[in-house]
């Protein structure tokens, strides 16, 4: 675990977690920073709803399936499953026509919607065709950040190639296939970063999901980010203060026990989640970095940038 | 003034539904509107999907079993459980996959075993329109039909989208009618008629299509696994369409749940609109671990005033700590704590407002839940968390709402 690259080495970061996360908060600063180092970077966005656009500046509509740059510099696209699927048709048929008038119909549709895995499928096969794309004799992306859906599905995302190539037995399907899960598995090219909460089951979750990963994707992993954490509410010469704080007279203005009670809350909060950044360390034996929990929220570049150092910092 | 508790209208019904994202804290809710029930003398059954371990001690569940377990009666007493009062807990199995449904619906075993046996199934089954989701669907509407219970309440699992879970036998339902099934079914048999002739020549080409785009022989798999399944198709819709009207009919109820940040505030949005959409009776929207300020909140520094807040609070921490401690860091020190409180406080009622004010237009009822320094995992933090939704507000709170 010693010696842990640089995460903006990778070509390919896919973040995932827990719903609730803030996994999206981590791909975001992730494609900032990156950014930053004149790197040119492409975020994928997987939900339903976008919201890296927002928090790297954007103003004005939805960027939508073929993307678009942010102020902050990336580039963001939403990914959306049939028209990856109509993509793939069209380059593998060559009559876009065709292609559009099937996945009109309703019917297509009816097996489409209940049909697992393809949309797992279309989207990490856009991703491959995305970090192959030259451009002026180069790569047309030095890094691409997937923000993946919740484990659970996060899981099922990774490890749908797999699935696939042993379930189709020849053919076209199965060697492209192949390639996607090349890129999966190719510790140069990607990493995956979970992301995690320092409470309980989100910690526990994170250790399961980090089993599983070694177990069945055989992706790449060297750290967890611990997102939100409470910052440790008093200075290090005054680890009581909440208890002097409720020692205190009454004074006219400041209500010393109720003051007591905030700080009191602060403490519990940030020894909750310095416990759990302990178990998900020993848990999933990997160095753990963590973001603080900012008590603006998360708003913008701004915040994102107060984000960036501790994300890129040397895993402890 | 006291107009009747809008919760309380959540005992009448049979199902309670709580939707939310993953994280947000749904299995804690659940179980404590479950607790909420049985202190007001229903006999309530949590379903729960994946509880913290010590929730699930704490509500018997810790070893997972496909029957309900009431929690020993003696422990509802001491949390002011009346007679009649009941509360029982049950995990809901996610991994018992198809094979269950396939069992019970298979006209013979002949047919079961083909299903089973099938290259298709096999790889796809725990995902096949959800069939996960489904079979727990399933699970809920048995629960609901049980004479022992009034109130079934559930905690949806941690899909991408909720509402995956809620909509999983409509899915179904879609599949198993799309002409697009039926011609895998009965190529033949179809052909006679004119709507459907035309019908099947493009699904003809759209066979042919998928075939070169995947590779022969996965479409000879996929219809084989359709015709197998075919033969108890009929059983399948029936029970579907019964747990479909159940969920979306009179007898549930929905309460969506947020966590307090941005992100997934604007997923319960979105998550409020699309239930709408489907007509749920979303009765309540709750607003989980929101940072507030402790009951009775301390006064902040009034502009200008916060120099002479600290000289003062620097006096009195060398009145009463001794002239070794260091007051004037501990004074800088403690108003700093304060403003970062402040800024958590107005930063999570920000966060909420839009979708608690859009579900309050609605008529929802409305709460938010403070953040607690530890988490939930004892029958009294549940009651803690009960008391915040079934009673009603204080005059504080309200005036917290406005």
């Amino acid at each position: 675990m010693k010696g842990a690259r640089p995460l903006l080495e990778r070509r390919l970061l896919v973040v995932t977690g827990k719903g609730g996360t803030g996994k999206t908060t981590v791909a975001a600063t992730l494609a900032l920073a990156a950014a930053a180092r004149g790197l040119r970077v492409l975020v994928v966005e997987t939900g339903r709803d976008e919201h890296v656009p927002r928090l790297l500046g954007h103003r004005g509509g939805p960027v939508g399936h073929r993307g678009a740059e942010t102020p902050a510099g990336p580039v963001v696209l939403r990914m959306e499953p049939y028209e990856a699927l109509a993509e793939y048709m069209t380059l593998r048929l060559g009559v876009p026509g065709v292609v559009t008038r099937l996945l009109r119909q309703r019917a297509f549709r009816q097996l489409m919607d209940a049909a697992p895995g393809w949309r797992e499928l279309v989207t990490l096969g856009k991703v491959w065709h995305l970090e192959q794309a030259r451009e002026d004799g180069r790569a047309r992306f030095d890094a691409i950040v997937v923000d993946a859906p919740a484990t659970g599905h996060g899981l099922t995302f990774l490890d749908v190639p797999r699935v696939v190539v042993s379930a189709v037995r020849s053919g076209p399907l199965r060697r492209h296939v192949r390639w996607v899960e090349e890129l999966v598995r190719d510790p140069e090219r990607t990493l995956l970063l979970p992301v995690a909460l320092a409470e309980e089951l989100p910690a526990r979750e994170t250790v399961e999901l980090v089993a599983r990963l070694r177990e069945q994707v055989g992706v790449a992993l060297d750290r967890v980010v611990v997102n939100a954490v409470e910052p440790a509410p008093f200075p290090p010469e005054l680890p009581d203060l909440d208890r002097r704080l409720a020692a205190l007279p009454e004074t006219p203005g400041p209500e010393p026990a109720l003051w007591a009670a905030c700080a009191a809350h602060l403490a519990a909060r940030h020894a909750l989640n310095q416990h759990f950044l302990g178990e998900i360390a020993e848990g999933t034996g990997l160095p753990v970095v963590a973001l603080p929990l900012l008590a603006s929220g998360v708003r913008g570049p701004d915040d994102l940038r107060r984000l960036a150092g501790p994300l890129l910092e040397d895993p402890a | 003034m006291s107009a009747p508790d809008p919760a309380r209208a959540l005992l009448g019904r049979r199902v309670v539904a709580c939707v939310g994202a993953g994280g947000v804290g749904k299995t804690t809710l659940a179980a404590a509107l479950g607790l909420g029930a049985a202190l007001r003398g229903r006999r309530a059954l949590v379903l729960t999907i994946d509880p913290a371990r010590r929730l699930a001690d704490a509500l018997g569940v810790g070893a997972l079993g496909s029957e309900p377990r009431p929690i020993p009666r003696a422990l509802l007493e001491r949390l002011g459980v009346p007679a009649g009062g009941e509360l029982s807990a049950m995990m809901l199995d996610m991994k018992s996959t198809f094979d269950e449904l396939v069992a019970r619906f298979a006209p013979d075993a002949a047919t079961r075993e083909r299903i089973l046996g099938n290259r298709i199934y096999q790889h796809v089954s725990d995902a096949l329109a959800g069939s996960a989701e489904y079979s727990a669907m399933e699970k809920v509407y048995e629960m609901s039909e049980r004479p022992e219970f009034d109130l079934v309440v559930l905690d949806t699992p941690p899909s991408a989208h909720a509402l995956d879970f809620l909509e999983a036998p409509e899915r179904l339902i879609g599949l198993l009618d799309s002409r697009f099934v039926q011609l895998l079914l009965h190529p033949a048999m179809s052909a006679g008629r004119l709507g459907l002739r035309l019908f099947q020549r493009g699904a003809h080409q759209a066979f042919r299509l998928i075939e070169r785009v995947t590779g022969f022989g996965f479409l000879e798999d996929i219809s084989e696994f359709l015709l197998a399944f075919e033969g108890m198709s009929e059983g399948f819709r029936r029970r579907a369409e019964s747990v479909r009207g159940l969920l979306f009919g009179p007898d549930t109820a929905f309460v969506l749940t947020t966590a307090a940040s941005r992100e997934s505030v604007s997923h319960a949005r979105d998550l409020l609109g699309r239930l709408e959409a489907q007509h749920a009776h979303v009765l309540g929207v709750v607003a989980n671990r929101v940072r507030c300020w402790p009951d009775g909140a301390p006064e902040l520094p009034p502009p200008g005033t916060r120099e002479r807040w600290h000289e003062r609070l620097a006096a009195a921490f060398r009145e009463t700590a001794g002239e070794a401690f260091p007051a004037e860091r501990a004074a800088r020190a403690a108003l700093d704590v304060l403003d970062g409180y402040a800024a958590a406080v107005s930063r999570d009622a920000e966060a909420t407002a839009p979708l608690l004010d859009e579900a309050a237009r609605r008529g929802c009822f409305v709460r938010r839940i403070p953040e607690l320094p530890r988490d939930v995992h004892d029958l009294e933090g549940l009651v803690e968390i009960e008391r915040r939704v079934f009673v009603t507000p204080g005059p504080r709170a309200e005036t917290e709402a406005k």
